[in-house]
């Protein structure tokens, strides 16, 4: 009998993880808990609060695994949107909305240097992606980190900026139209 | 089927979108696999984006995450289990204090009484109370459309802490919401989707829920 080699994607972990399988929500967080983490850990702003939402995200995960379709997308994109709707009601009803600066920097003193070859590629592709975001006009780039990061509606972006929301619509989708095109363009993207 | 809603796409996959926006968006994808995949194209463009800003990481979440869901397997016969000493006793404490107004007590008993009158298409399933809390009720509502949902007749749980649902499928709970007072009664409707033959129960737990069952049932029906 032929015994298949192939690695589990994550499709496969997901039904593992629907069928109440912990190890496969462990493969997961192997996989895609670092962007996870650092998704949360730059909305929120904190390493404590990021852990918090980070485990009640992967609980949500194990509580709706089942409903996941990947006709609607690929399943780290579905763990990162869990994880950025769980830091906003996070921030919420918690009360713990802070008015920060959404800066492209790194957190030194908590990035993984254990595989230097896969961290020098992976800084190659990240510097590329920088690029692209960098060269967004800078009121593009704003409304869309005030809302990856920052969390915030549209109507909220209109209300703290003073820009008048059609504008801040436009700016939204031009923002995430040039993004998208654009990460394609350089083949890190759709 | 509406119009393509293109112009919304991008913000909806950002999370930008105000609620009456979204919902329209996210009716209109359920039935548009064009507008689907473009959303699916946005988010992926977005994971993409928020992978290269930072990479932080967090060793010790891993195990932590694990633990507490492998817990979640463990399970072998905790609605009936003994309840530890302590226990008890904080409970008795809390729902004493809940229960002590006569008018409270009676408020709740009137709200259980009127939200399953109004039940006018599903079928009403009562929930058997397994001793530790006395005078607690629940029913089981399925209705023809839509998510089974519990009623409860039950004291608000004290600050910290909260009524949790379980389906039980194959003799293992999965966590299927918290107790929120709607309409003057508690309810939950069950976030886990439910089959014929699972049953339900009800348990004291922290706020927010936890995955795995920390205390024995107060309410319960082994199937359906």
């Amino acid at each position: 009998m032929e015994i298949s080699t192939r690695p589990i994607d994550d499709e496969q972990l997901i039904v593992r993880v629907a069928q109440r399988d912990a190890e496969a929500l462990g493969d997961l967080y192997d996989r895609h808990g670092r962007l996870v983490f650092g998704v949360l850990y730059r909305m929120l702003g904190s390493r404590e609060s990021a852990e918090e939402v980070a485990q009640d995200a992967f609980h949500a995960v194990w509580q709706r695994a089942s409903t996941y379709r990947a006709d609607r997308g690929a399943v780290r994109a579905w763990l990162v949107t869990i994880a950025r709707n769980k830091a906003i009601d996070w921030r919420r009803t918690k009360g713990k909305r802070q008015e920060r600066e959404f800066q492209i920097d790194a957190a030194p003193e908590l990035v993984d240097a254990s595989r230097p070859e896969e961290e020098a590629l992976t800084m190659i592709r990240d510097e590329r992606v920088r690029a692209v975001v960098a060269g967004l006009p800078g009121e593009q780039r704003a409304a869309l980190e005030l809302a990856y990061w920052g969390g915030l509606s549209q109507s909220e972006i209109a209300e703290r900026t003073g820009v008048p929301l059609g504008t801040v619509k436009s700016r939204v989708r031009m923002a995430m139209t040039k993004l998208r095109e654009q990460l394609a363009g350089e083949g890190v993207g759709t | 089927m509406t119009e393509h809603p293109l112009d919304d796409l991008g913000a909806y996959a950002l999370g930008a979108l105000d609620q009456p926006d979204r919902e329209r968006v996210e009716a209109h994808a359920r039935g548009c696999a064009q507008c689907a995949a473009e959303i699916s194209g946005y988010s992926t463009a977005l994971t993409v984006y928020a992978a290269a800003v930072d990479r932080p990481v967090a060793p010790e979440l891993r195990e932590r995450i694990v633990t507490r869901h492998r817990r979640g397997n463990a399970f072998v016969s905790w609605l009936w289990r003994p309840m530890p000493a302590a226990l008890p006793i904080a409970l008795t404490i809390a729902l004493v204090a809940s229960l002590a107004s006569a008018v409270v007590a009676r408020r709740e008993a009137d709200g259980y009484a009127a939200a399953l009158a109004g039940v006018a298409d599903g079928r009403v399933v009562a929930l058997q109370n397994t001793g530790e809390l006395a005078g607690a009720r629940g029913s089981l509502v399925i209705p023809q459309a839509g998510s089974p949902y519990l009623v409860l007749a039950m004291p608000a749980p004290p600050p910290g802490r909260a009524w949790e649902a379980w389906v039980l499928r194959d003799g293992r709970p999965i966590a299927a919401g918290i107790a929120a007072p709607r309409n003057g009664v508690l309810t939950v409707v069950l976030e886990t989707p439910f089959q014929a033959g699972d049953g339900v129960a009800v348990t004291h737990e922290p706020a927010g829920g936890v995955a795995a069952p920390t205390s024995p049932a107060v309410l319960a029906l082994a199937r359906t």
